[in-house]
């Protein structure tokens, strides 16, 4: 099979209100991931755009298209996607399989969203679902899991909120995150309860932002020193089996461990992982998930340094969603972006020393106790 | 309660006369015995014809939560939502719980159905809407 492999990468800092628009985003990170290709844009041969808000906020419709031409990728198939917070991913999805398909040699993938506007409220998987009309919002979704974790398997609110506590800390380094300051664990517990247990700090931001990718086929990343290959890119949708378990989550379960069986790894090659820390008991839930503990034991994860900078297995070591914002399809790039400054070794002072091995998981969208979208990517140096 | 009032949706519950608990109404499909709430007209799983049937009105608390941020369609400031399991099918389904009853729920509690005058339907019409509310001491 065609290997495919990222040579080049771009992001925009993740901040509110940005003063750029969409395309503006769009246009500033794609060009970041053009020039760390070093690659002409009329060696695209296919564009995969990744945006969730923006038909809904302005009307406008095929933004692909639009920023793409700004960047000289014109006449080649471009694909306008939307699968909420792992639109950016199912956008990487796409590509690799348009390169391993033999479609094309390379393609530029960009994660944008524009959410500073007035009047956007929380979100939620669909107003016309029953759910959603009984009051279910996101951060309700996530609380429910909470509350049942503790109550299997005996974990306290401290333990919950360690999780803002570390990421925060990794987003000291940096740059591109759009909260850098350190908290205490005491602070993260004092601010307002969103969703009992969940306060403020342990949710993630609302972000303007954009990250992009430039990949190629074998032939073309064969002499680049700095590519980075794709061993596994997973696409996988809810199972919404009812009774849903919400502590051990069969479909993130079954997206990682498609991803590692793809890869010939198992969780415990993993260097580096960036996972959809929307809350903080997301982060805890995922890596179960991820298989980097069991069961119960990923508060344990944290509380030891495990996943901190340094520990066994650093998580989230460019601050997570909870440190940079979640401009939602963006961020399936992003992961994807730090995965490979951290495989290159360029990622400065959050460097995890000798990285190798990453994987990069998301999930998006809520539905009957269950995500509607998981992607799980594994990658290699 | 104010049962003029019209349910937020079409066949999710079915308030009976006085001294008889609402209840919430589902499908099962008669080919593969599988329930779903709210009910729907094509089996999700084999694509069979599923008939109407009552969920019951008792379940057990699953999880719960409270959500204390600007509350969507005029629910009240804070509300409590959860997971109940269904005693008679098993489904375990999302719905609110009883906001007077907030601080006062945990997990496994015996719950039961009731509908009142609770948020509105996003224009600011009030609606009836079903909640789980716990016998407590």
């Amino acid at each position: 099979m065609t290997e495919v492999h990222v040579i080049g990468v771009g992001m925009t800092p993740f901040q509110r209100a940005a003063r750029e628009d969409l395309a503006g985003l769009a246009r500033e990170a794609a060009l970041l991931a053009l020039r760390d290709a070093g690659l002409p844009p009329a060696e695209v041969g296919g564009g995969f755009f990744a945006n969730v808000l923006g038909p809904q906020l302005t009307g406008e419709m095929t933004a692909g298209q639009f920023v793409m031409a700004t960047v000289g990728v014109r006449r080649v198939p471009i694909v306008n996607v939307e699968n909420a917070c792992t639109s950016g991913s199912t956008a990487l999805w796409l590509a690799v399989n348009g390169i391993r398909s033999g479609e094309f040699d390379v393609a530029l993938v960009i994660g944008a969203e524009k959410m500073s506007v007035p009047g956007l409220g929380l979100l939620h998987g669909g107003s016309a679902e029953i759910e959603t009309q009984l009051g279910l919002v996101m951060p309700a979704s996530f609380a429910l899991r909470a509350i049942r974790y503790q109550h299997e398997f005996g974990a306290t609110e401290r333990q919950l909120a360690e999780v803002a506590v570390k990421n925060r800390r990794h987003a000291a380094h940096n740059p591109l995150a759009q909260f850098r300051d350190p908290v205490t664990l005491e602070q993260v517990l004092a601010s307002p309860l969103i969703a009992d247990p969940i306060t403020r700090l342990q949710c993630c931001p609302m972000a303007d932002g954009a990250a992009a990718a430039v990949l190629a086929s074998g032939r073309v990343a064969r002499s680049r020193q700095r590519a980075v290959r794709v061993d596994a890119a997973v696409l996988c949708t809810g199972s919404y089996e009812n009774p849903a378990d919400l502590v051990r989550w069969e479909t993130d379960r079954r997206g990682c461990q498609m991803a590692y069986e793809r890869a010939g790894i198992g969780p415990q090659d993993l260097d580096v992982v960036e996972c959809h820390d929307a809350f903080t008991i997301a982060e805890i839930l995922h890596t179960e998930s991820m298989g980097l503990c069991g069961p119960g034991e990923g508060v344990r994860l944290v509380e030891e340094g495990a996943t901190a900078l340094g520990g066994r297995i650093p998580v989230n070591v460019s601050g997570g969603l909870l440190s940079r914002g979640h401009p939602l399809a963006a961020t399936g790039c992003a992961q994807l972006v730090e995965i490979v400054q951290q495989l290159r070794g360029e990622a400065g002072a959050r460097q995890v020393e000798g990285a190798r091995v990453g994987l990069a998981e998301c999930m998006g969208g809520d539905q009957s106790a269950d995500a509607k979208s998981c992607t799980a990517i594994v990658v290699s140096r | 309660m104010k049962n003029e009032l019209p349910p937020f949706a079409p066949g999710i519950f079915r308030l009976n006369g006085a001294g008889t608990p609402p209840v919430l109404l589902g499908s099962r499909c008669p080919d593969c015995g599988r329930h779903c709430f709210p009910a729907c007209d094509l089996c999700p799983d084999c694509l069979g014809t599923p008939a109407s049937v009552e969920l019951g009105s008792s379940g057990r608390i699953y999880s719960h939560t409270v959500v204390r941020t600007k509350p969507p369609l005029g629910l009240p400031a804070p509300y409590a939502v959860g997971y109940v399991d269904l005693v008679d099918c098993g489904l375990r389904v999302f719905a609110l719980l009883d906001p007077a009853q907030i601080g006062r729920f945990s997990i496994g509690l015996p719950v039961r159905l009731a509908v009142a005058a609770l948020g509105n339907d996003g224009h600011g019409e009030p609606r009836l809407r079903p909640y789980f509310t716990a016998d407590l001491a």
